[in-house]
């Protein structure tokens, strides 16, 4: 009968530390990223491009934000829409945490996009949302050191040349550097969820 | 008597829903919705495209007032995630099947627009098939 009883004990006793176990894994299990992580992140030469009125955006000058980068050109009717709706959602996801990710696009497409336009078509989205240009020798140097593939192509379509270009997000975190990339398609939730993560690994800092 | 009654109600039920069934046999454009863009930008439309006749069809063009030209175009991205838009000269939709124009894939292509598309307009767009001829549509503008 004692014996029984012990048994017991016993049981409930295991039975105890598995949940233990168990809730430390489920809770505490590291948060793992939906885009590539770049790890040790890459340093990203600083530039500077032009945003409307003739204001200057410089990468340097955004230390302690997040900078989340996307590549596209203001004739793009469906993929870069596509991305500039998804950074809209994760800006409102982010609630007050938004004012510390910089939303910015830079053109693919210089020829055609004035600082202006670029600006204007992103702020169909977000007012807060940054659209940049400039020469093209500052621009491929962005293209080149980030690995943008752009390539115009003459599509025989009534909009002129179509430009191919890579879609991906880069972010760069609060000292310049490449942190991650988020490949196309990555969803507003994924997105959100990695910048929280991001934000609160930097002030653990 | 009152079986017999209801047996025969259920027959003419059934002849009346099958009536509808092969009355419905036509080929169908869905769902249609726009991006908001604005006035001189490009745009892009889609809606879905359900061919429940007996034989495939091919859209053939799509028109609109809205632009100075309409276009179909196809998004398609590579193994290195780049992506790239190709100008589609015909779309065909084998019978019994649906083609869905969707964000990253098949869309029209709305080239300089001459108004702002703003969410809640209505647009309208012709579309022409090869073999059910031409129908127009409403395209409600929309964020997603």
């Amino acid at each position: 009968m004692i014996k029984k009883n012990q048994y017991f004990v016993l049981f409930i006793m295991t039975a105890v530390i598995g949940l233990g176990v168990l809730v430390e894994v489920i809770f505490k299990r590291p948060y793992s990223f939906h885009g590539t992580v770049i790890n040790p992140p890459l340093p990203v030469t600083d530039f500077a491009l032009q945003t409307a009125d003739d204001k200057v955006f410089r990468l340097s000058e955004q230390k302690g934000k997040i900078v989340l980068l996307f590549f596209g050109y203001t004739s793009c009717p469906d993929v870069c829409p596509i991305t500039l709706a998804t950074f809209k959602q994760v800006h409102e996801r982010l609630g007050n945490d938004a004012q510390k990710v910089r939303f910015v696009m830079i053109t693919a497409d210089p020829d055609r996009d004035t600082p202006e336009k670029v600006t204007a078509y992103v702020a169909q989205f977000n007012s807060e949302f940054i659209g940049l240009s400039g020469n093209l020798s500052d621009l491929e140097s962005i293209w080149k050191e980030l690995g943008v593939f752009v390539e115009k192509q003459d599509s025989g379509s009534a909009a002129g040349y179509l430009v191919s270009h890579t879609a991906s997000v880069f972010v760069i975190d609060q000292n310049g550097n490449l942190l991650m990339m988020l490949p196309y398609g990555t969803s507003a939730i994924d997105m959100a969820d990695d910048l929280t993560q991001l934000l609160k690994q930097m002030e653990k800092k | 008597m009152k079986n017999k009654k209801s047996i025969s109600l259920l027959w003419l039920a059934t002849l009346l829903i099958s009536a509808c069934g092969s009355s419905s046999a036509e080929l169908t454009v869905q769902d249609a919705w726009a991006r908001p863009a604005i006035n001189g930008n490009n745009g892009a439309a889609y809606f879905i495209i359900e061919n429940d006749t007996s034989s495939e069809d091919t859209l053939l063009s799509v028109t609109s007032d809205i632009a100075s030209a309409v276009e179909v175009h196809m998004s398609m991205m590579d193994g290195n995630g780049v992506m790239s838009m190709q100008m589609q000269e015909a779309v065909t939709v084998p019978s019994g099947k649906t083609l869905e124009f969707k964000p990253g894939g098949l869309h029209v292509m709305l080239i300089r627009l001459n108004q702002d598309l703003k969410i809640g307009d209505t647009i309208s767009l012709t579309l022409i098939f090869e073999k059910t001829g031409s129908r127009t549509i409403e395209v409600t503008v929309k964020e997603e």
